[in-house]
């Protein structure tokens, strides 16, 4: 019997006043892979998080988590966003952002038990921020922001990440940073993780798969093979010079 | 200073006051929390119709406000959900057609003239014995709601797809909350008047921002400062014969100033 895969697209469409966002879109990514779901600006990469975080449902075609639809799966779901937005100047520190993340296995209307803290703390630990949980979430830079929002996926000891655009805005090294604790993490952990981001090089270079898209799948398969296919130039609509073999270009975000 | 507690009339005031206070200070919160002061002041606004249809009608104004605010706060959030308007736009719109309804259908009759006034800026005189109880109903069941669901309404406040993610009904407790702030505006109307309570789902939360370190410290003196405000501000109306909702209010906001004052005092470099 195969491996029930830890996210689906089967032949999803998805449309939004009468413009198809996502065309037939299928793949798949079994669990413990570091998958980077790539693809220009308005691609439907947000859209497809969407999706697997069930705000969204699709015009046609299934989407399945660990073989259930989003919401009714047994496995933990993290996911961490570009950013949150705190009303500036709100007294929420760091550790309850993170504790935030123990919410779906505390259950609905309960209160934190002392295991819950304790989880939350490691969770900061593991990220390196344990000295600043009692700092204002909001005075944190856009880096330590990011690895707080980690922290707060792992507290929940998820099965799959979900990362949107997670480094946009950070500079390379706190880029660097991020999806080195990332890889880190999934090694330590049976974890699969999934990340949309149109910063190419970053994620490629640190992800087993990689899925191009542009409202449908125009190639998956391993970073090289997918940052080497003609596909990428069309669907980016890169100039000429551009178009050179991957080791040419290490580092820079295309 | 307390011979104005002597009277009935005073005294159902000053329970429907820290009700009012206890119920606002801690929606106050996710009022700042969520950005929802626009969305306090329209459904507050948007009361004075429910208001109107109930005098006319003969049903109780408090229970008509009720299910006229009620409705007109899930159609705010249902708008700003799949609308192609956004919810600031429809609040623009439901705001000053249901108070015009509401103005309008109160001016057609003499006989609700006067009490047009009442509702829209507040009497101490106006609290009967029957609006306790339901005043004591609704505190009830706002605190209950608000307690009971705090850690997953700061939850989805801050990050709803994060939530959703962890499996919290985002739609649901968006909803409960509109449906409690509903409530919190109808029970302060006859105290605070709809024109004013806006205030009061506002600045004790500010009061609390401004002063505290954390979400537990804000949601204290939230409450310390709006009860303060509320009961002081009755005393204020009766020695002054002002509307107690402009009392309550104007004592709020010089409660506010003086934290603000303080905490950029104490923030100065030295």
């Amino acid at each position: 019997m195969s491996e029930t895969a830890a996210v689906a697209f089967e032949d999803v469409w998805f449309s939004y006043d009468g413009t198809n966002i996502l065309e037939g879109v299928s793949f798949d990514i079994r669990p413990g892979r570091f998958a980077a779901l790539i693809g220009p600006n308005g691609a439907g990469k947000t859209t497809a998080l969407r999706l697997l975080l069930g705000s969204m449902r699709p015009t046609r075609g299934r989407v399945r988590l660990f073989g259930a639809p989003p919401g009714n799966q047994d496995e933990v779901i993290g996911y961490i966003p570009q950013r949150i937005t705190v009303p500036r100047g709100f007294p929420l520190t760091v550790r309850e952002v993170v504790l935030m993340g123990r919410y779906g296995r505390i259950g609905l209307g309960r209160r934190p038990r002392p295991r819950d803290h304790e989880v939350a703390l490691q969770a900061l630990e593991r990220v390196g921020l344990r000295h600043l949980g009692n700092s204002p979430f909001g005075t944190l830079s856009g880096g330590q922001q990011q690895r707080v929002l980690i922290a707060r996926a792992l507290a929940g000891e998820p099965h799959l990440l979900l990362l949107d655009e997670p480094t946009a805005g950070l500079d390379p090294a706190a880029r660097s940073d991020f999806y080195n604790l990332c890889c880190t993490l999934q090694r330590e952990s049976p974890l699969t993780l999934l990340a949309a981001s149109h910063d190419i090089e970053a994620v490629a270079h640190h992800a087993d798969l990689v899925i191009l898209i542009n409202h449908t799948v125009l190639a998956a398969g391993s970073p090289h093979d997918v940052l080497h296919s003609p596909v990428l130039q069309d669907a980016y609509r890169f100039p000429e010079r551009h178009h050179e073999p991957h080791h040419a270009h290490q580092g820079a975000a295309l | 200073m307390t011979d104005w507690l002597a009277y009935d009339f005073a005294q159902r005031a000053l329970v429907a006051g820290v009700l009012v206070a206890l119920m606002c200070a801690v929606l106050a919160f996710f009022v700042v929390l969520r950005r929802m002061a626009f969305v306090g002041a329209g459904i507050s606004h948007a009361a004075l119709g429910g208001v109107a249809l109930g005098l006319v009608t003969g049903v109780s104004p408090l229970v008509a406000a009720m299910a006229f605010s009620i409705a007109v706060a899930w159609s705010i959030g249902w708008i700003s959900e799949r609308g192609r308007i956004t919810e600031e736009t429809a609040i623009g719109i439901l705001f000053p057609t249901t108070m015009a309804l509401g103005i309008a259908i109160i001016s057609l009759s003499a006989t609700y003239r006067q009490d047009l006034m009442a509702y829209l800026f507040g009497s101490m005189l106006a609290v009967r014995r029957t609006d306790l109880w339901l005043l004591f109903g609704l505190a009830g069941g706002t605190l209950a709601v608000l307690a009971l669901f705090f850690k997953e309404l700061v939850f989805i406040s801050i990050d709803p797809d994060a939530a959703r993610a962890a499996k919290v009904p985002v739609t649901a407790l968006r909803y409960l909350l509109l449906t409690v702030l509903a409530a919190t505006i109808v029970a302060s109307i006859k105290l605070v008047g709809v024109v004013l309570v806006s205030a009061l789902l506002v600045i004790p939360a500010a009061t609390g921002q401004v002063s505290a370190r954390s979400m537990t410290g804000m949601l204290v003196i939230s409450i310390i400062s709006a009860l303060i405000a509320v009961v002081a501000g009755l005393w204020l109306s009766w020695i002054t014969n002002l509307p107690s909702g402009a009392t309550i209010v104007l004592l709020a906001s010089a409660l506010f100033f003086a934290a603000f004052v303080a905490s950029v005092h104490s923030s100065a470099p030295r």
